[in-house]
């Protein structure tokens, strides 16, 4: 693999748009990408779409990629769909990478877009896909984070507050940054007293249903100067499946750790080096498991990590600086690229809810549950480490 | 509500349960005997599987794992109390992971199990009961587990 940098990202806002469609979205993002890194759109080789509810919600399983580059004047080149439940965008550039890094090709776009707000049953939680038999069963994902938190709380002596305290935390880093759905502060309090979903875990504990859309573009190391003098390099882009041990202790998640020791063996670094993460806070619970899973403290430790304050701004290691899906919102194939886009103005500088001197990012995104009623882990999970290429 | 077995035929019972969940329970045929969940074994490497397997993940030798009945009771891995519920279901209702003898996890509703009472390691058993309510109102059988009654 030779190495491969980052040279142009775009997004929307997050958020409800009603009157938007698919197509317009993911147009703007890869616009506002092929306006960010200052390229002819006649240099883009191959690109992939990740999204993972058009077909459902739009009947729109195919082509996402086509239309949305159709009506930026881009035609003709390789263009496919990459559907991974929440990693389908980590996964889409996870494809450009590979597509670039491999040397086949010298310029990819990676798009990620969903539109949420369509769906069926507002005010329900969002269902999982393949999941027949669990949802025969009154199976959804806050019923699984539910249980994961209620394990947790028994086994480590996690308590609510520390759930609600990565909340508060996540829109605090929310307020400066316009592309956040919610930017409002709340209280630990608000968390605890919104309304239940599944207890223990109250609404303001959920990400909640968006739309948005987010582009990156990738170039071979060869190409790279014609574009610019400030790159971000991909250190690493690791992607793994559920291992699926039986009766697997349900407070770790066995693909998240397999990712992170992909990307930390590829990139040749440890948790020690990274300056701040972006994490996959689809309810507060998977934050905490996230800071034990990727070596940011010891299993157990993660409600005393963000109680410490060690996952703020200025603390040990901050995650999420973002607002993360807590506040930007998670529209499911938008937001491993959109983690990607705020890590990557991060690298540069300019992000407006800055980590100081960063150099070094972690973003992850994971999802989606195998049909099985004793089921153990997520279906994907997706690690990207980025760095300053300069 | 919990349903007494004996009450309704067999029969009765066997046609509200849901489709997709018939092939994995069977239902007492006499007052004397329990429902149990139907799993299935490797006849080369042994293991266990819920639900059903096709073919034997582990060695791939056994391509029709023969049908066991698993053991109706289990102990309480872990759970939640569902507030919002997906559509036809009655909140609130504790939902969660039951660890079975055989070495198995079953996801399940539990009945019985008010705030208070319903902790982790407590023993369980299954039943068949109404888990859900179809588009037309009329109410859908499935497995649940209780506390064992002492
Ligand atoms: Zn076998």
């Amino acid at each position: 693999m030779r190495t491969v940098y980052i040279i142009g990202v775009g997004m929307t806002k997050f958020g409800r748009f009603p009157e938007s469609n698919v197509i317009e979205l993911g147009r703007t993002a890869a616009l506002n990408a092929l306006r960010d890194a200052g390229i002819n759109k006649k240099d883009i080789q191959v690109a992939y779409a990740g999204h993972a509810r058009t077909g459902q919600l739009y009947n729109r399983e195919c082509g996402v990629g086509q239309s949305i580059l159709w009506e930026l004047g881009i035609s003709g080149i390789p263009i496919s769909s990459v559907g991974n439940f929440c990693s389908s965008g980590s996964t889409a550039l996870r494809e450009a990478w590979m597509a670039v890094g491999t040397g086949m090709y010298d310029v990819a776009f990676a798009i990620g877009v969903e539109k949420l707000t369509g769906r069926a049953g507002k005010g329900r939680p969002l269902t999982s896909d393949g999941v027949e038999l669990l949802t025969v069963m009154g199976f959804s994902p806050p019923i699984y984070f539910g249980n994961v938190a209620t394990r947790h709380m028994a086994d480590y002596g996690t308590t609510p507050e520390q759930f609600a305290m990565v909340a508060v935390k996540n829109r605090k880093n929310a307020g400066p940054n316009p592309r956040c759905q919610y930017k409002d502060p709340i209280t630990v309090e608000e968390v605890l007293n919104s309304p239940v979903i599944v207890e223990p875990l109250t609404l303001l504990n959920c990400c909640p249903t968006t739309d948005g859309s987010a582009a990156v573009i990738l170039c071979s190391k060869e190409v790279v100067s014609r574009y610019t003098s400030k790159p971000i390099e991909i250190a690493a882009s690791a992607l793994r499946s559920g291992p699926y041990k039986k009766c697997k202790d349900i407070t770790t998640f066995g693909s998240d750790r397999l990712s992170a020791s992909d990307a930390y063996e590829t990139a040749g670094i440890g948790p020690e080096d990274i300056d701040f993460a972006e994490v996959h806070d689809c309810f507060t619970i998977a934050e905490i498991i996230h800071y034990e899973d990727f070596g940011f403290c010891k299993k157990g430790e993660g409600g005393r990590f963000v109680e410490e304050g060690m996952a703020d701004m200025g603390g040990k290691l901050p995650v999420s600086p973002s607002g993360g899906l807590m506040s930007r919102g998670h529209p499911i194939g938008a937001t491993g690229l959109a983690q990607v886009a705020e890590a990557v103005w991060q690298l540069r500088g300019v992000a407006e809810n800055q980590v100081e001197g960063a150099k070094v990012a972690f973003t992850h995104c994971a999802g989606g549950f195998q049909d099985t009623i004793e089921l153990g882990d997520v279906q994907s999970s997706a690690v990207t480490i980025l760095k300053r290429g300069w | 509500m919990t349903t007494d077995n004996n009450a309704l035929r067999v029969d009765t019972i066997g046609n509200l349960i849901d489709p997709k969940l018939k092939p994995f329970i069977k239902l007492p045929e006499s007052p004397s005997e329990k429902p149990h969940l139907i799993g299935s074994k490797c006849s080369s490497c042994g293991e266990y599987f819920f639900p059903k397997r096709a073919i034997c993940p582990n060695c791939l030798k056994d391509e029709k794992p023969e049908d066991i009945l698993l053991d109706n009771k289990g102990k309480l891995y872990t759970y939640c109390i569902v507030k919002a519920a997906p559509l036809g279901f009655d909140a609130p209702y504790a939902i969660g992971y039951v660890d079975i003898p055989e070495g198995l996890r079953i996801f399940s509703p539990l009945t019985e199990c008010d705030k208070g009472k319903i902790k982790i390691g407590m023993d369980l058993e299954l039943i068949v009961d109404k888990i859900r309510e179809d588009e037309a109102g009329q109410a859908v059988y499935g497995y649940k587990f209780k506390p064992v009654s002492l």
